[in-house]
């Protein structure tokens, strides 16, 4: 579904954002996208946009290399890509109905297929009682939930998460995590930038570590954190820690498997 | 990819409203300016029918010395003859020549008082192909004994005066109107960048769902053209009105008849057209500038 092929991108300041970065991510796949804050995270989502292009190697989305696609094109690209960020982005002077069809309309789709839809998609995220309420009457939770229904009302092929409980508390944050998996289950690939310890560890899905713009782990069912370092998986640790020294040979290395043997605890 | 008419109506209307004043300001301003083009388009108009009216019936007026003998007038009538631009001449002796003089004369008793039919100078009426030679025709009688000076080209005269008073009219006109067009050019730019940013969020999410570059641009592109068509609407109803005026004035000083509905309409869907122009090329410039697809 999505494949980079030996990725760099730099920016004006001469470092890279991301280099040399190669994977492959299958239709269906749940996958975590962790690392600190600069290591190329968003990077990596903007390019998976088209917002940005790399400076060498190819992306490839749905079997489409999107780097050759034409200006025109690239509208048609992000309307299987749906996005969620941690400031929801909802329009404040549109209902939450009107938020999600107003996604539906600028792409063209005609009124009868527009209320159905988001019709289904506010009942699937649990908010077909408040469609008619404005995002400010809304919790942060409810709010990020209309995004969400939002960004998958389309139907998109893959669900870009760019943190997306990084405003909300830990229980809330679980009942947007439920809700991802359910979008998750309907067979559309979802990718998740995220800090948030606690849930990568809990859900055990595929995990990929960036850092400095290196791809430093790449883990089937892996938690968040160095497994070797239980005591604290905290943030600081990652960042500065083991891991951070030896970049080039981590990344030369059978990675994945070693991580995923030394991850279960 | 078929853009709905409802969602850019709604959409075009919505931001109208909401950028009401911005709006006005372009609005009142393409309105004056158009205005004052199309006015200037009715005066050359007019004008120009007034001029060609009387090239047709302009004649040329040699006024002869009262006491000038026969011999001089047959010499300046083996003159006229000699002219190809002169079409046809009458003569009028020193009664016919008096009984123009009393009504020329009217408002001036004491001036007539002292007119009698034999001191009034003797006069040949020309016609001449062509009203713009009258000067240079005129100028083939000053000088020859007999002629009284100075009086043979006063019809062609006031026309020249006419044409280049209008003329200069017109090009003060057009200025202004040039200048207040590029104005509301760049008001309507303002508006519409205006409009850009009031609506950033909504064009943010539009760019992340997938709405295509004509779709986000379409409705800030058909605003400007709005702003425009309605002071382009508004500078023909002003037209409208200034045409009747210059019937008016045409009826009462001038020989020609009003203008024909034909150049009315031409003249208002040129105000109307240039209205569009103007409407769409300050959306268009700002769009490709502040909107960033």
């Amino acid at each position: 579904m999505i494949r980079f092929d030996d990725v760099t991108k730099s920016y004006l300041t001469g470092i890279d954002a991301l280099s040399h970065v190669s994977l492959e991510i299958e239709r269906g796949e749940f996958v975590f996208l962790v690392g600190a804050s600069g290591s190329g995270k968003t990077t990596f989502l903007k390019l998976l946009l088209r917002e940005e292009t790399p400076d060498s190697g190819s992306i490839w989305v749905a079997g489409r290399d999107i780097g050759r696609l034409a200006p025109a094109r690239i509208p048609y690209l992000r309307r299987n890509l749906g996005c969620v960020f941690q400031d929801f982005r909802l329009l404040p002077n549109k209902t939450v109905a009107e938020n999600v069809a107003f996604a539906l309309e600028v792409i063209g789709r005609p009124r009868g297929v527009i209320r159905t839809q988001v019709t289904q998609v506010l009942d699937l995220v649990g908010l077909g009682q408040k469609m008619d309420r404005r995002p400010h009457e809304l919790s942060g939770g409810e709010q990020q939930r209309v995004a969400i229904a939002r960004a998958f009302v389309n139907r998109p092929l893959v669900l870009l998460a760019d943190e997306p409980t990084g405003n909300l508390d830990p229980a809330t944050s679980s009942g947007i995590m439920k809700l991802l998996e359910r979008i998750n289950k309907t067979g559309t690939t979802v990718l998740m930038a995220t800090h948030d310890v606690g849930i990568v560890d809990e859900m055990r899905r595929r995990v990929i570590q960036l850092e400095h713009g290196h791809l430093v782990r790449d883990q089937a069912r892996g938690i968040y954190g160095d497994a070797s370092d239980t005591q604290s998986r905290g943030y600081s640790s990652i960042s500065v820690g083991a891991v951070a020294g030896d970049d080039e040979e981590l990344a030369s290395m059978p990675y994945r498997q070693t991580r995923a043997r030394r991850g279960r605890r | 990819m078929a853009v709905s008419f409802d969602y850019v109506a709604k959409e075009t209307a919505a931001n109208l409203w909401r950028n009401r004043v911005m709006a006005l300001a372009a609005v009142l301003t393409v309105a004056v300016s158009l205005s004052l083009v199309g006015t200037a388009l009715l005066l050359r108009q007019v004008v120009n029918r007034q001029i060609s009216q009387w090239s047709n019936n302009v004649s040329l007026q040699v006024f002869m010395n009262a006491d000038a003998t026969p011999q001089q007038l047959s010499e300046i009538r083996v003159l006229i003859s000699q002219e190809p631009q002169i079409t046809g001449c009458t003569y009028l002796n020193h009664e016919q020549s008096y009984l123009q003089a009393k009504q020329v004369l009217a408002g001036e008793p004491t001036a007539l008082e002292a007119l009698t039919p034999a001191i009034t100078p003797t006069v040949f009426r020309c016609q001449l192909q062509n009203a713009s030679d009258a000067p240079a025709v005129a100028a083939i009688f000053n000088g020859v004994p007999g002629v009284f000076q100075g009086h043979a080209q006063f019809p062609a005269q006031s026309v020249r005066t006419m044409q280049r008073i209008t003329n200069i009219l017109q090009v003060v006109l057009l200025a202004i109107a040039i200048v207040l067009l590029i104005s509301s050019l760049v008001l309507i730019l303002n508006a519409i960048r205006m409009a850009i940013f009031a609506r950033r969020r909504e064009v943010s999410v539009m760019k992340l769902v997938g709405a295509t570059n004509w779709f986000i641009r379409i409705p800030f592109m058909l605003e400007g053209l709005v702003q425009g068509l309605i002071g382009a609407i508004v500078a023909a109803g002003i037209v409208l009105l200034s045409n009747i005026g210059v019937n008016y004035l045409v009826r009462r000083y001038l020989s020609s008849s009003t203008l024909p509905l034909g150049q009315l309409i031409s003249t208002e869907v040129v105000v109307v057209v240039i209205g569009v122009v103007v409407g769409v090329a300050g959306s268009t410039i700002a769009v490709r500038r502040f909107l960033d697809v």
